[in-house]
Formats: structure tokens, sequence, C-alpha cells
């Protein structure tokens, strides 16, 4: 346990000074900071957005929703290429339009492209928001890693504490130049950990891969199927569709930074044409789910099964190897969130004048930010997780002002859209907390983006009439005074 | 619609109706492996190729520029 222990915080502590070692000298401004002055090369951009992809659901949850579901988890292997497949024909333009008008914020965007102050500064708090638990979520992550290994709840503390101290310190010294630096030396880790466990922990409990997977057609083959249940056909495409939704729509905030920090648009366009290859990599978590099925008791806890696993195959300095890959999945996406969420309110919810403040502002924010989730993840870790329920589904309401956005002369007006993503928000949020059995497996982000569309389409309708109602009053004004 | 949106829509497709396919979703394994992981990992694999033909097929038209 002691050399687990001293993995535990040197990995912590080497993430923290790979971050600053990301940048020599302080950021000029807000854009130097949040986008690196759009001028990151294929190879940073990469793994900036391989990062957002591979965060402590994807290291711990995955294997835990094969550990609970089967093969239900691969409803989390599609949802990404698809919302690539989109970004491929999406981001040049996107790209184009940021580096043209200066955005930095998906705030920025629609604010711009709609004219309205209003609907930037309310994207700009939703996704704050949406964003703040998954935030959160990755700092409880950190605790929980060393918790689940150590068994101790002082050293998970002190865990939370050490990596917020150095995300929030790293941060603020090299901006999005450190998430960057620290996502390569993630994606490393953990893919050596990942393939380790991989051949370990299938050869050590059924003599390899297909013993274990004979061994789960012949005792659990349920776990083979999408059949009826909590996870059954409706959840699968539903969950999938509005992950799809969220990604190729760009309805997550803390990925426009990363977006806008292309060099050029072909890099981007290369990225998503072989990121697909990458998303492979999430499947090797899901079979030391399918081998933890084969040798743990039903109920253990799923979030701590990859690691359990790997203390009973692997010696302690291994273990401590992936736990320091876990804590990177938490600390690295936890860096790219806080960018997300610093830049959004510096520069669509504290309108201050003069880019110091606002940089300001945008530090302030990091501190705050970073803080609050630290404190409710170490008092009051159930406090923001019904929150976490509408990251998602709260999130992909963004999607209809997103695209209409993307068109070359937007055709619908603020109004409209203004009242669909609100009624998509309420329908939301009155699904996930007062009538949660209503639309049954149905993913609720789904359901609200329908209601969405709707209100979205009839004002457009109205709007449309309203205005040409007021060109033949026009053209009657003017032909009775000719 | 241009012609090239509809390659990438033959991966896209086959991911999303994976649980409806009834060869898929069922019991029993291919190479060794569930069928739902073989068949979501070959058509990701193929996401890649579909959008370097889509890349190709927007070069030549001079649509990418």
């Amino acid at each position: 346990m002691t050399i687990t222990l001293i993995f535990t915080f040197t990995g912590i502590v080497l993430i923290g000074v790979l971050g600053f070692v990301g940048r020599r000298t302080p950021a000029a401004d807000l854009s130097e900071w949040a986008v690196n002055g759009r001028k990151f090369g294929a190879l940073a951009m990469w793994f900036l957005q391989a990062g957002e992809v591979f965060t402590t659901f994807t290291f711990l949850g995955m294997a835990g929703l094969a550990f609970s579901g089967g093969v239900a988890a691969m409803y989390a292997l599609p949802y990404i290429p698809i919302g690539y497949m989109v970004l491929f024909f999406l981001a040049k333009r996107l790209w184009s339009m940021g580096r043209e008008r200066g955005y930095l914020t998906q705030g920025d965007f629609l604010e711009d492209r709609f004219g309205s102050r209003f609907l930037g500064t309310l994207a700009a708090v939703l996704g704050v928001l949406f964003v703040l638990p998954y935030l959160q979520l990755q700092i409880t992550g950190l605790g929980l890693i060393v918790k689940l290994v150590t068994g101790d709840a002082v050293s998970s503390t002190l865990s939370m504490v050490v990596g917020c101290v150095l995300v929030v310190a790293f941060v603020l010294w090299a901006g999005l130049r450190g998430v960057a630096t620290t996502s390569y030396f993630k994606d490393v880790v953990m893919l050596i950990v990942l393939v380790v466990l991989l051949v370990a922990v299938p050869a050590h409990f059924a003599g390899g891969l297909s013993g274990v997977f004979h061994k789960i057609d012949q005792l659990h083959p349920q776990l083979l199927t999408i059949h009826n249940g909590t996870n059954d056909h409706v959840w699968f495409i539903t969950s999938m569709l509005v992950s799809a939704i969220g990604v190729g729509l760009m309805c997550l905030p803390h990925t426009w930074p990363a977006l806008f920090s292309a060099r050029d648009p072909k890099v981007l366009r290369r990225n998503y044409t072989w990121m697909p290859l990458y998303e492979l990599c999430l499947m090797l978590p899901m079979v030391i789910g399918f081998a933890a099925v084969l040798v743990l008791p039903k109920n253990s806890d799923s979030n701590g099964i990859l690691l359990s696993l790997s203390k009973t195959v692997l010696p302690g300095w291994a273990t401590g190897l992936v736990v320091v890959a876990a804590i990177a999945t938490a600390m690295v996406p936890a860096a790219g969130i806080l960018i997300g969420i610093s830049s959004l309110v510096a520069r669509n919810v504290v309108r201050v004048r003069g880019e110091r403040k606002q940089f300001w502002v945008n530090h302030g924010t990091v501190v705050v930010a970073c803080g609050v989730s630290l404190l409710l993840g170490i008092f009051r870790p159930d406090l923001l997780a019904n929150l976490l329920l509408l990251t998602y589904s709260g999130s992909v309401q963004l999607a209809p002002a997103n695209v209409l956005g993307f068109t070359r002369r937007v055709p619908i007006g603020k109004g409209p859209v203004l009242a669909g993503l609100i009624v998509g928000e309420l329908v939301v949020i009155w699904l996930t907390f007062v009538d949660t059995h209503l639309v049954g497996h149905v993913n609720v982000g789904l359901v609200g983006l329908a209601a969405n569309i709707v209100v979205l389409l009839a004002g457009a309708l109205a709007e449309r009439r309203t205005r040409r109602m007021r060109v033949s009053e026009v053209s009657d004004d003017v032909a009775v005074t000719a | 619609m241009r012609s090239y949106y509809l390659i990438p829509l033959i991966p896209a497709l086959a991911l999303t109706v994976m649980p409806f396919l009834p060869f898929v979703n069922s019991t029993g394994l291919w190479f060794g492996l569930p069928k739902m992981l073989v068949w979501g990992g070959v058509w990701c694999v193929l996401c890649t190729p579909a959008m370097l033909i889509t890349e190709r097929v927007m070069a030549r038209r001079g649509e990418d520029r």
C-alpha cells in the first residue's frame, strides 16, 4: 500500500509539473491563454481532443458499465465517431468564423450570430451550470481512486486537495498549453496501463481474452445482448443519439476552446478522420468489466472494479502506475473543463471592460470554480450529483441554436431560438426531477430537444408572419402616401 | 444534398442500428468476442476510410477550400 501511495502522490505532482512546463512566459491575453493564440499543430490538437474523451468515466466507468450491463456499455463507442463525422464537415466553418470574429467561447458565437447578448449570457450560464458537476465528478473521481486503492479516507481527501491546488496552479500559469502537455503524458500512461490490464487480467482469471468471453457466453449470456430492462434498446439508441448530438453539434462548452486553438482547419479535419481508430481504446476497459463479472460479487462497487482487479493481478508498483493513469484521467479533463468554464464567465457572464480586467475575472473564476467543486466533493458529494444528470441532456438543448448559427445567413431570429431553448430546458428539468417515469427509458434530452424544435419552428412561423404583416403594412402606407 | 455526405452515413447508420440487428444483438461469439463488440469495432474502424474517401471526393471537386 505504501508503494501505491508513493506512486499516487508522485503522479499527482508530476502531472502538475508537466502542466507548468507547458508555458515558459506568462500569457499576454485571454486568447493566448484560452486558445493558445490559435496556433496548435496536429500533435497537440490530437492529444487535446483525445483528452476530452478519455476521462475518469471512460477509465473506471466503462469497466463498471460493462460489469453491470454487459454490451450495453457499447452505447459509448459509436457516439464519438458519429459526432466526429458531423464535425468533419462543420469544423472548418466554425474555425474560420472563430478566427474572423474572434470567438473564444460558445457564448461569443451565439451572441454574435443571433445579435443577442442575452442569448450569449444564457448559453454561458447554462454551460457553466451543466459542466460544473462534470468538474466535480473528476475531482470526486480522483478521491475515489485513492480511497479504493489505499482504503484510507484521509489520503483520499488529501489527494483531492493536492490535485486541485496543482490543477488550478498550472491552469492559471499555462492555460490550454498546460492541458496539452499533461494530455501527452495522460494518454501515453493510460494506453500502457490499459494494454497491460487487457493482457494480465483475462490471462489471470480465464486463461486469456477468448476464455473470458467463452465463460460469459456459458454463464451469463444475457450480458452479450441488449434486452428488456434498464439498459434496453430504447435506452441504448436514445442515449447514443443524445451523446452524438452533444459531440457533433458542439453542445458542451469546454470543447470550444480546443477547436479554436487549431493552427488551421486541416489539422481538425485530419483529427476527426483518424480519431475513430483511437476510440477503439474504449473497448479495453469494457473487457476488464467482463472479466470482473467472472470473479467479483454482483453487488461490488462498479466504479471500483478496474482498480480491484488491478490490485489482485498486478504487483504494488504496477498498481501504482494504474492509479497514476486513473488520476491523470481526472486531473487533465478537469483542467480543460476549468478553462471552458472560466472563459465563459469572463467573456459572456461578467462583462467587464478592458482585457486586463477580463483576464483577472477569468483567473478568479478558475480558483472559485475549482474551490467550490472541491468543497462540494469533500463535504457534499451528492449535491451536484443530480445536476450531473443534466450535463448531456441539458447541454444538447443548445443544438438547434448552434445549427442555425453555423448557416451562412441565420434564417431564424433570436426570439424563437430563446423560446425553444427555455422550453427544452424546462422539459428536461421536469422529466429529470419531477415526473421521472413519464417517458420510460427514452433519454430526456431527446424529448426536450423535440419540444425545443417544435417551439422554435412555431416561433419561426410566427416571426415570419409578423414580418410579412409589417412589410405589407409599410407597403400600404407607402401606397397611401403616394 | 451532395453525394459525398452519403459516404460517412454508411458507418454511422451501421453503428446506430447495431442493437436492432438480430444477427448482431444475439448471444454467441465472433472470433472469440461478443458480436456487438466486433460489429461496433469494425464499423468504428471503417469511419476513417469513409472520411478519407469523402475528403478525396471533396478535394477533387474543389470543395475543401
